[in-house]
């Protein structure tokens, strides 16, 4: 039928096994095989960037990203970012902000955020606005996203 | 489905052999297509590990060699120069979204040919050319030739994008790409890309299976949106969810203006 490929992925500083067919993405390999969850799963074609994880530091989707192919690039997904069970800079604004509505998309905004931040500690509002470009949030609750970026921001200042 | 990953180009040219084939770039439309169910291979062969598609060389005469494997976002990157690499560089960076533009490669976005992307408009308008490798050599066509269809190309089976040329374009010339999209990131509605100095060379995406290229002498305003009507009258647009043919037909011609007038402030 359709064979096994065993993969070793780094996620979130940790060697993981990986035994997934090779169609298997990496947000598959993520939420069915290691049961990490916190990766949401929306459009499943690199549209609303719900799956959002970092490779290599860099933004990627993981819908888009085949496990097989990940290699040696380390992968950190929003169970990672915190460290230590605590909630990240950008994650207290979040909450702080009352910038969570539903919460679906809310992972792939704080991955977002993240990329940006750590390389822009004071981004201004054009600058968050296009790090958030490809993240959507049906309950359009953008403004306060936003503004929970900037109070961030401001932070830094 | 089984996947490999070669170091060099000839292990790479021997996997394609296998029976359904298909290189794995970026994997930014492959695998979205692929997760639709749009597309099956039985063998992904992937190109990250092979180093000779990477990178961006300058050439002497100001014009680009890019590695096949060069992402969006490296392109975005590039310093401003010649208006054919400049050109380039403006289109990548309104491809999609950071996290495609990240991984995403001019490569894989070519060879996908989608219709509405927006390296094929820059690529004609820029006159640049593709490079080709197989078992059996190197061979060079020129973008325009190189697009053939709705998501078509000139590949033939066991081919590689190797790389893309892209010339400087004329001494004094200056670029600009228009794209009008329903939201930042989406395919284009319609898009224009113009290298213009005294004249100006354009090409039209989103109007057609393949951008439409045309040559301007007279780049004051009425003559370019009379151009612009022209082209729109004899193009074939799509009608689909972004917008109608109508539409893309009506707004062409404002695009093509704004496009060499960001080129080129003074007719």
């Amino acid at each position: 039928m359709n064979p096994k490929l065993h993969s070793v992925l780094t996620i979130n500083g940790e060697r993981r096994d990986v035994l997934a067919p090779a169609s298997a993405t990496l947000l598959d390999a993520l939420r069915s095989v290691l049961g990490l969850t916190g990766t949401k799963r929306g459009c499943n074609h690199g549209v609303c960037g719900a799956c959002t994880v970092l490779l290599d530091g860099k933004l990627a989707r993981a819908c888009l990203t085949l496990a097989a192919d990940v290699g040696e690039r380390a992968v950190v997904t929003i169970e990672g970012i915190g460290g230590n069970g605590g909630l990240s800079p950008v994650q207290r604004a979040l909450v702080e902000h009352g910038a969570i509505q539903c919460g679906f998309c809310t992972p792939g905004v704080v991955i977002a955020l993240s990329e940006l931040f750590a390389r822009d500690p004071r981004p201004d509002r054009g600058a968050i606005r296009g790090a958030l470009s490809g993240n959507l949030c049906r309950c359009s609750g953008y403004a306060k996203i936003v503004e929970a970026a900037e109070r961030l921001a401001g932070e830094a200042r | 489905m089984d996947y490999v990953a070669p170091t060099t180009l000839e292990e790479a040219y021997r996997a394609l052999e296998a029976e359904d084939a298909r290189c794995l770039a970026g994997g930014q439309s492959l695998v979205a297509m692929m997760n639709l169910g749009l597309a099956s291979p039985a063998r992904l062969v992937g190109l990250r590990r092979i180093e000779p598609l990477r990178g961006v060389a300058r050439r002497p005469d100001g014009g680009l060699r890019i590695g096949a494997m060069t992402t969006h976002a490296e392109l975005a990157a590039l310093e401003a120069g010649a208006a054919g690499p400049a050109l380039l560089a403006q289109a990548a960076r309104v491809v999609a979204y950071p996290a495609v533009r990240a991984w995403g490669t001019i490569g894989g976005s070519i060879a996908h040919a989608d219709p509405a992307a927006d390296y094929p408009v820059a690529l004609l308008a820029a006159g640049a050319s593709i490079e080709i490798g197989s078992a059996r050599g190197v061979r060079q066509l020129a973008a325009r030739d190189f697009f053939r269809g709705f998501f078509e190309t000139a590949l033939a089976p066991g081919e590689i994008v190797t790389a893309v040329h892209v010339p400087p374009g004329p001494a004094g010339a200056r670029a600009a790409y228009e794209k009008l999209s329903l939201v930042a990131g989406d395919f284009a509605i319609v898009s224009v890309a113009a290298i213009a100095g005294p004249a100006a060379q354009v090409a039209v995406g989103g109007c057609g299976p393949t951008p439409i290229l045309s040559a301007l002498a007279d780049l004051g305003d009425d003559a370019l949106l009379e151009a612009g009507r022209s082209i729109a009258a004899a193009s074939d647009p799509p009608s689909d969810h972004r917008a109608s043919a109508a539409y893309r037909r009506r707004v062409l011609p404002e695009l093509l203006r704004r496009a060499v007038r960001g080129a080129h402030p003074r007719p």
